[in-house]
């Protein structure tokens, strides 16, 4: 996806919207961070998330760390090809390296997303 | 901060640097996983010049050093290298360090970087020691080729040391000091140079196609997939060696600090154990997870990664006796992560102690 047409969080997820479904994945900025990433933990499809709950886990060889849902909603479909290759999120954070899909998300909440250019400026904050 | 005679070329390189006991160094290059690999595989180059080097001359300094450690110090044949532990006065681990017998009268030895401050004050303490760190580059070469590498470079003297041997000698044109060692598993070397040179032979090393840059995270997930502790993470001052795993380089029959407390826990087989650990999958233990069987708290995770060549976590675990058995499950952390204890080392199919001349008589 176009990192530039995505929403962001301010825990470092992306959100990207087509057709009602909204892909959640993690930055470029965060995977970076973490290094090389060695496991994923994926949540359960069906599974209703809300805003700020811990979705998934991402481990990399330094650490553990969250995925947060973005927005609240249902997820849908999950990214299995990261149980065996969690480095798509190093490689592709923006692509094949999605985590989760939500549906029936809480409207509200997308909209208090950052734009890309708000999140580029959170980055440079932050680092 | 403190800088290695490196640094500048590793930022060059683009290395993520970390501080690393007060010294910048580089995190990694390409990526840990990928210098993992290339440790394994081909060769890789390590920057280690933050370590601590001593050279002890002298019988009596000899004899000193020995009462402060768990090694027969006076009795390490020339050219060997033996690996021991320097102790404070009940016993605990102050680092773990290597020992080159380089002659007769002279022993040189190295250390790590974090407890160098209070190893350079006993150590220069005792009489006939000289601090070396200041002094000398540290470059390590690991990996299956990293004799060819060395070889192809001129580097004769390399050709035939067998593993936990050393000697002194010129390589690359400079007068250096050799180990064949390393603290990864592999068939390595570990170069220790005039700090003037450690530019130029870096540079020349990275020149051949089979060897890269790798960084401390590389270096960690290689050591612990050998289960090889690390010095103030997996023991520290309050271990003793006997609880840090180095049963088999004590050495009981001279005096050392804390010997008799040693002894009594040999004895009755009461002490806590530095076991290697490793999960059922992808996910890995970390430090400081405490440790379970049942509802019994048994212990706790000392190191903790992503082991790349075993493809499931790894890590070491300070637990008690009664668990220290192969093929114990135990539950780790937060999340009751399945822990299974293994001997040591987790990793089994490294080459670090490839007969090389061996390889010279193959066709």
């Amino acid at each position: 996806m176009n990192p530039e047409s995505l929403k962001y969080s301010d825990e470092h997820e992306w959100v990207g919207e087509s057709n009602g479904v909204y892909v959640v994945g993690i930055t470029d900025f965060a995977q970076e961070k973490l290094g090389d990433i060695t496991y994923v933990e994926l949540p359960a499809i069906g599974r209703k998330l809300a805003r700020g709950e811990e979705a998934a886990i991402v481990e990399s060889v330094k650490a553990a760390s969250d995925v947060f849902a973005p927005v609240s909603g249902t997820v849908v479909e999950v990214n299995y090809t990261l149980e065996n290759d969690p480095g798509l999120i190093n490689r592709d954070p923006f692509g094949r390296g999605w985590i989760f899909k939500l549906k029936d998300i809480n409207a509200a909440e997308y909209d208090e997303l950052m734009t890309y250019i708000a999140y580029r400026a959170f980055c440079q904050g932050e680092s | 901060m403190k800088y290695t005679p490196l640094y500048p070329v590793h930022e060059e390189r683009g290395a993520k640097i970390v501080d690393f006991a007060g010294w910048a160094l580089p995190l990694q290059f390409s990526g840990a996983l990928a210098e993992h690999v290339q440790v394994r595989d081909r060769v890789g180059v390590f920057d280690c010049s933050h370590m601590g080097e001593f050279l002890v001359n002298g019988p009596r300094a000899i004899e000193a050093l020995g009462s402060l450690t768990v090694a027969d110090l006076p009795g390490l044949p020339p050219g060997r290298c033996r690996y021991t532990a320097l102790l404070n006065e009940t016993g605990g681990i102050i680092d773990d360090m290597v020992v080159l017998r380089l002659d007769e009268t002279r022993l040189f030895v190295v250390t790590n970087a974090g407890p160098l401050d209070q190893v350079a004050e006993i150590l220069t303490a005792l009489p006939g020691v000289e601090n070396l760190s200041d002094q000398t580059a540290k470059i390590d070469v690991q990996g299956p080729l990293s004799r060819e590498v060395l070889l192809g470079l001129g580097c004769e003297t390399i050709r035939s040391l067998a593993y936990w041997t050393g000697s002194e000698t010129t390589c690359l044109g400079t007068a250096c000091r050799v180990t064949r060692g390393g603290y990864t598993g592999e068939l390595g070397y570990e170069l220790f140079l005039p700090v003037d040179t450690a530019v130029r032979v870096w540079n020349r090393l990275l020149e051949d196609p089979r060897v890269a840059a790798c960084g401390l995270a590389a270096r960690d997930t290689l050591r612990v997939e050998m289960s090889y502790p690390l010095s103030g993470q997996d023991f520290g001052p309050d271990t003793t060696p006997l609880e840090a795993g180095m049963e088999r380089f004590i050495h009981w029959d001279h005096v050392f600090p804390g010997r008799e407390r040693m002894i009594r826990a040999r004895d009755t087989g009461d002490y806590a154990r530095l076991v290697p650990v490793v999960s059922l999958d992808r996910r890995s233990p970390r430090h400081g997870f405490d440790l379970q069987v049942g509802d019994r708290p048994v212990g706790v995770v000392t190191s903790g990664t992503y082991g790349p060549s075993l493809g499931t976590g790894v890590g070491l675990a300070r637990v008690t006796p009664d668990v220290a058995i192969s093929g114990t499950r135990l539950k780790a952390g937060p999340r009751s992560l399945e822990l299974e204890v293994v001997a040591p080392p987790a990793y089994r199919k490294g080459t670090c102690r490839m007969n090389v001349m061996d390889k010279d008589a193959a066709p």
